[in-house]
């Protein structure tokens, strides 16, 4: 495509300041360089080079460091300041292989739980950012509640089922859970985030390490996408760790679905901007009719502008929840439960937007979509599997109740 | 409801055949295909696990062999009045399995329909074809060649193209044709089949319907020659390629019907390939329905089972009334079929019918593609999981929105039926 994406998906650019756009500059070059310019290579050696291109940008660019505080040795990006330049970076990952940018949202949105200067835990900090300073690669792992089982009475998060507990012990706590879901990297996490009931305090959030003895892993689970980010079911037999390595509080879990529903929605809009770029490509070499170019079609140009909409609108609400993050005074007044209601509801709504345009397309492309040569059907398969993690069970449901409760303070649902 | 099987369908509408041989052909799938087919996406190459339940089905079961008449040891089906009616059920059945094999074995038959359906049967071809089929205990498969390279579907589109886009030609040398072209994406091509159906043109350019011409080429001829199998989102079953057809020559009688004939006979596929679609997607809708029952029963949200909350009861409620829907439209589609020599039915090749028929085939995919995606979404951290089956048929029947001109062609030929619309 010879048309600049940036041009064409506009969103706020005065929000980043000049350092972000350096950073997501040599984001996008590490995108283009190792991965985009390089699809088949890279599809046909994918378990190999994976975790090769996650080392270049983790480690070599150092993104793996980047929210940690200087003090901690991190890059310092630890202010909510940074949001909208992270969704950025999230983006541009995104458009190489969102499974190399789901696992960095995730590992971000676990940081931001602990390491922003608002929320600074220096204990966790002073554990956690030893290993995401260093040199070697990290993959944390989130299990958040979901589904519960018929017949079991199981403490709740909003409606969703909590399935792991902590129980406190003699110098610290022991997480106990069986077949818990991570949303992807179970098999292969160092550490897990765990969304757990945590007695009269409400839920809480505990930070196992994979290492730990008593965790338990089960076969690495075959999804629709994201598969590079291998996922196995987890059990904890009562792993003890730290006092310090337990988050309490409905705030922490709502911060944790905040990070999570804007930076996977960054990761979705970036897999679909460069599904968009296929397509623009593919809609210049094609002809109907024996003779008019597809995109000068109108119904294929309607096809098309479907397709664009979606991924431009779906980036600007994404860039409004930055915006409503990084000022929250100005857009919540401190309440944390509308900033929670606002990102689940704009966090669904994007992948829905990005999920449908690519259906969309992928209607015009017919079977060359399908084939994995034109490397379409990737993304069409990574954003549905992160869509259908996001929301964790029952579709909209759960969304739509904690909307129904903010916006109508009900009470039962 | 107490079973799947009790979605609706117009009972007046059911072959005499149907509740045997559905009974038969669910017994096998239940036990040859269903505990296996988790396992396919990986087969995709090989066919290692695929094949010996190709085998089963088509070969020793006999299903290659049904619309072949009894005469050359066949079944008799495609001359019977409810060929559309049994298509469907078999077609379903298998979608409900697998629709990637459910197309490989559907299409096998689709070539073979151009020559065996009245008006346009051509018995010494059929003579010719039916021991292939008919006398062998191993799965073999037919193609019909189509798209090509310059036009994507455009070969679908007679009616407004007549043809005029396709490059592959048919030059007659004597006795024989002498084939040139290039194809790609046949289902049963990637080397699985052994008789090509294969459209080309007798005058490049020519929108001339008479310069259209159906022949049928062995594959195992000089000068033919097949690419690998396409790595794809889904489907393993089928094997997609591509054909290069250089300097075949095939005896001259091994065209269809010739000039004029030729088109219509093809463009009688167009239904049979719309209506075994919306076979394949209610097929794979009344599985979604029983993998998301399971799942609806026994997980919970706010402590209740899912379907037990209103909220989520009327998700899964619109998916159900979905699958009902578009299993009684499926039904009618089959039922215009076969309503084709009826003095209140119309050809196969009618406006009415194409247009019909694509109409009901774009609804049941789209309905289809929502209603999986919804049960992905609902399944939630399990809706991507390949052990739950439905992320299966999310990105197998995708497939089937795709085909045959996808979702744009059928619009154009709705509209220009219900709008009588002449440049479209």
């Amino acid at each position: 495509m010879n048309r600049n994406v940036d041009e064409l998906f506009v969103y706020p650019k005065q929000w980043m300041d000049e350092e972000s756009r350096s950073v997501a500059a040599l984001v996008r070059q590490w995108a283009d360089r190792e991965i985009i310019s390089k699809r088949m290579e890279y599809r046909e050696n994918y378990a190999a080079l994976f975790p090769e291109k996650r080392k270049k940008l983790c480690l070599d660019i150092g993104l793996q460091r980047l929210t940690l505080p200087v003090e901690h040795g991190g890059f310092g990006w630890s202010g909510i300041a940074n949001t909208p330049g992270i969704l950025t970076i999230l983006c541009e990952i995104g458009r190489a292989d969102a499974a190399v940018a789901a696992i960095a949202a995730v590992k971000y949105a676990i940081l931001a739980t602990i390491s922003l200067d608002h929320n600074r835990d220096r204990k966790l900090c002073e554990t956690l950012a030893p290993l995401y300073a260093g040199d070697d690669l990290r993959t944390p792992a989130l299990i958040l509640p979901g589904a519960g089982m018929s017949g079991q009475e199981s403490p709740l998060f909003r409606g969703r089922a909590l399935l792991a507990g902590v129980h406190s012990v003699k110098g610290g706590y022991a997480v106990s859970g069986t077949n818990l879901r991570p949303l992807f990297g179970g098999h292969l996490a160092d550490l897990f985030c765990v969304v757990c009931e945590g007695g009269k305090e409400g839920p809480c959030i505990a930070f196992v390490p994979g290492d730990a003895a008593g965790v338990e892993r089960g076969p690495q689970i075959l999804t629709t996408g994201l598969n590079a980010c291998v996922n196995a079911d987890v059990t904890f037999h009562d792993v003890l760790i730290p006092k310090e390595n337990v988050i309490k509080g409905d705030a922490a879990v709502e911060e944790l679905y905040v990070w999570l529903n804007l930076l996977l929605g960054g990761v979705s809009t970036g897999a679909g901007t460069n599904f968009f770029e296929i397509l623009s490509d593919w809609s210049e070499t094609r002809v109907i009719k024996g003779r008019t170019m597809l995109k000068e079609n109108p119904l294929c140009a309607s096809v098309l502008a479907d397709v664009a909409e979606e991924i431009a609108l779906a980036k600007l609400l994404l860039y409004d929840l930055a915006e409503l993050i990084t000022r929250p005074e100005e857009w919540s007044n401190g309440n944390h439960k509308r900033v929670f209601t606002y990102a689940s509801m704009i966090g669904s709504r994007v992948q829905q937007s990005v999920t449908r345009a690519i259906n969309r397309g992928l209607e015009l492309m017919g079977s060359a979509g399908y084939a994995k040569e034109w490397h379409a059907e990737k993304h069409w398969r990574d954003v549905k599997t992160i869509g259908s993690i996001l929301c964790g069970v029952a579709a909209e449901a759960p969304v739509k109740m904690d909307t129904a409760r903010f916006f109508y303070n009900c009470t039962e649902i | 409801m107490k079973h799947f099987d009790e979605f609706s369908r117009p009972e007046e509408y059911i072959s005499p055949f149907d509740r045997h041989f559905r009974h038969v052909i669910r017994t096998y799938l239940e036990k040859e295909v269903v505990p296996y087919r988790r396992k396919y996406d990986e087969d995709w190459k090989g066919h290692l696990l695929i094949e010996p339940a190709f085998d089963k089905l088509m070969g020793e079961l006999g299903l290659q062999k049904s619309l072949f008449p009894q005469e050359h040891g066949g079944w008799g089906l495609a001359n019977s009045d409810y060929v559309f009616r049994v298509a469907y059920m078999l077609c379903e059945e298998l979608g409900r399995a697998d629709t990637g094999m459910a197309v490989a074995l559907a299409v096998t038959f689709w070539p073979l329909l151009v020559i065996m359906v009245e008006p346009h049967v051509n018995d010494r071809l059929i003579k010719e074809f039916a021991p292939m089929f008919c006398n062998t205990k191993k799965a073999v498969f037919a193609a019909n060649a189509m798209t090509e390279p310059q036009g994507g579907s455009d070969i679908e589109n007679m009616g407004l193209l007549g043809g005029r886009t396709i490059r592959t030609s048919a030059r007659l040398d004597g006795d024989e044709w002498v084939i040139n072209g290039h194809k790609l994406w046949p289902t049963n091509s990637g080397g699985v089949s052994r008789l090509f159906g294969v459209p080309c043109t007798t005058k490049a350019g020519s929108n001339d319907t008479n310069d259209f011409a159906f022949i049928y080429v062995p594959a195992d001829l000089p000068g033919v020659t097949q690419g690998g199998a396409y790595e794809k989102a889904g489907m393993a079953a089928d094997k997609n390629g591509d054909i290069w057809f250089e300097d075949v020559r095939v005896p001259s009688w091994y065209r269809a019907h010739g000039p004029g004939k030729d088109a219509d006979a093809f463009y009688q596929l167009i239904p049979f390939g719309q209506v075994a679609s919306c076979a394949f997607l209610t097929g794979a809708m009344l599985n979604l329905y029983e993998r998301l029952y399971e799942f609806v029963s026994t997980r919970t949200y706010n402590n209740r089972p899912l379907k037990e909350n209103d909220a989520i009861a009327a998700i899964i409620g619109r998916i159900a009334g979905d699958i009902d829907i578009c299993r009684i439209l499926g039904h009618e589609a089959a039922m215009i079929g076969d309503r084709r020599n009826k003095p209140y039915g119309r050809p196969l090749t009618s406006e009415d019918v194409v247009g019909r028929v694509r109409n009901i085939k774009d609804f049941v995919s789209d309905r289809a593609v929502d209603c999986f995606g919804k049960g992905m979404d609902i399944l939630g951290h399990y809706g991507a999981d390949r052990d739950w089956d439905i992320e299966k048929h999310w990105r197998d029947i995708k497939m089937v929105q795709l085909w045959m001109g996808g979702k744009q062609l059928c619009q154009m030929e709705a509209a220009r039926y219900f709008f009588n619309c002449e440049t479209l």
